[in-house]
């Protein structure tokens, strides 16, 4: 999957943002939800599959992140 | 970076550097060399010219040669150092500007000896809390105190901590967080690598309230046991900025210790993508690192175990290891010394990818303190080091909070008084030097007379 990102005014809810970028359900990752990234520009953020992505995108990588301790043996 | 410069200046000085019995100085060889440091303890080497035989090849080093010390032939070397971000720029230019320069080379640090992982632990916690002087931070009233200090990791087991620290911990759990599918509560968790950064949070700021948040326990699609993804990391610091927004603007301070970053482009898209995270400004996890920033936070970030001496065997960036929010120009990316006060051999170096100038700083790492992987293993990685720098922010943080110092002005403060640890400022082993409490100390002394 891949985040993109959308403006909405304040309390924007998922479903908001589902219209918003016609997005249908499956496409979306409901349990990550809508996501406030920058309050100042309205600018949140959701996670969708790669094929949603690309249509309402720019999609955004979600890389892996992983802890920068000993290396695992 | 430390070079040799290589001149062929006039033949009698060539003359004066051969001959035993007559002593030339750097200074007659190369002085007013533009933007080079030179060293002038170094006496200057005589480099004899590879001579081909009659008819060879004379830009080949693979046939039968002489060399000649004639002094028409042979060079000269010299030592010095020019400022990393400046290297590019100069190496064009010096000879053009000083036809008397032949080349200039590398000078690496010949140190065999750099603290790699698996090593055993150079010294312990209580000699970090030394070199910290929290003695003198506590004696201030610096200790943590009603500071909250969010630990993004595997998630703290606060009874280890304790246990280990001998001294209770506070631990915040009403404002500590769990991504999406995440089971265990705060302060519950595995020993394991978060309880480790917790700990090292602690040696400085014992009184600090922790938030416990295992953005590293993914159940999202496409993570696995001990790593997340950085979409729960977004969430996180969104969190984080709603805890931050519910505090007084006057009395505001959360202090964020990250000791975890990506390890490989394979995750990412490639560079120049508008959707890439690596080099990429405008990816959202980026843009919440700055919108903190912006509400009064302290983003630290661990530079890495990408160090070119000793390496992670993840390390999958082919250059510039230190990217992404861990290179965030609104951020601290800590590298690592051990309690000698050496670079450790695996902390990454810079340039970073968001901002040239990473690491900012290095703190200590690599000694014995949590136990968090059993007894006789190091707290180790940059994944100590930045929790233990984490741990002086929310000192200073007791009695300065953003409404008094600003995050910027902060990491500036912490920037200037660091102890330098090469010859002309920054460099990109080291940053701008290892943090030094006591220069920190003197400057908010100053700072709050100045303000009086």
């Amino acid at each position: 999957m891949v985040l993109v990102t959308v403006r909405l005014p304040p309390g924007a809810t998922l479903a908001d943002a589902m219209e918003r970028l016609g997005l249908a359900e499956e496409e979306v990752d409901t349990g990550y939800g809508l996501v406030l990234i920058d309050p100042d520009q309205g600018l949140y953020g959701l996670r969708v599959t790669e094929e949603a992505g690309h249509r309402t995108g720019p999609p955004f990588s979600d890389p892996r992140i992983e802890p920068f301790g000993p290396e695992p043996r | 970076m430390r070079v040799l410069i290589q001149l062929r200046p006039s033949p009698d000085l060539v003359a004066a550097v051969t001959d035993p019995g007559r002593s030339a100085t750097t200074a007659d060889v190369a002085d007013g060399l533009p933007g080079v440091m030179l060293d002038p303890s170094f006496t200057p080497v005589a480099v004899p010219r590879p001579v081909p035989p009659a008819g060879g090849d004379p830009l080949s080093l693979n046939q039968p040669l002489d060399f000649s010390m004639a002094a028409e032939e042979a060079s000269v070397l010299v030592r010095g150092e020019i400022s990393d971000d400046e290297l590019t720029t100069r190496l064009a230019l010096l000879p053009t500007l000083r036809p008397d320069v032949v080349g200039v080379f590398a000078d690496p640090v010949i140190e065999p000896n750099l603290t790699c992982g698996g090593d055993a632990p150079v010294g312990d916690w209580r000699d970090v809390e030394r070199l910290l002087g929290t003695s003198a931070l506590h004696a201030e009233g610096l200790d943590g105190s009603g500071v909250a200090l969010a630990v993004l990791d595997t998630g703290i087991n606060a009874a280890h901590v304790a246990r280990h620290l001998g001294r209770g911990v506070n631990l915040d759990a009403e404002r500590s967080w769990n991504p999406s599918g995440v089971q265990g509560r705060p302060g519950e968790f595995e020993v394991d690598h978060g309880t480790m950064c917790a700990f090292d949070t602690l040696i400085a700021a014992p009184q600090a309230s922790l938030i416990d948040i295992p953005v590293l326990l993914s159940s999202r699609m496409g993570g696995s046991a001990l790593d997340g993804l950085l979409s729960d990391a977004v969430a996180a610091f969104a969190h984080l900025r709603t805890l931050l927004e519910a505090q007084p603007a006057e009395s505001r301070s959360l202090v964020i210790s990250n000791s975890w970053g990506s390890f490989s482009p394979r995750w990412d898209f490639p560079p120049g993508h508008p959707g890439n995270y690596s080099d990429n400004a405008a990816h959202p996890f980026n843009l919440v690192v700055a919108s903190l920033d912006s509400a009064g936070a302290d983003v630290l970030f661990a530079a890495g175990n990408c160090g070119r001496e000793c390496k992670d065997g993840r390390c999958a960036y082919p250059d510039r290891p230190i990217g992404g929010a861990n290179s965030h120009p609104r951020v601290l990316s800590i590298g690592g010394v051990d309690t000698e006060g050496e670079r450790v051999g695996y902390s990454s170096q810079g340039p970073g990818r968001l901002a040239t100038r990473k690491p900012d700083l290095c703190a200590y790492t690599h000694f014995s303190g949590s136990k968090a992987f059993g007894d006789g293993e190091p707290d180790s990685g940059t994944s100590a080091a930045c929790p233990v720098a984490a741990g002086l922010v929310a000192a200073i943080r007791t009695q300065w909070p953003a409404a008094r110092l600003s995050p910027g002005q902060l990491r500036s403060l912490l920037r200037r008084t660091a102890d330098d640890r090469s010859d002309v400022g920054y460099d990109f082993d080291y940053g701008y030097g290892v943090v030094d409490p006591a220069g920190v100390l003197a400057a908010l002394r100053r700072r709050a007379k100045r303000v009086a």
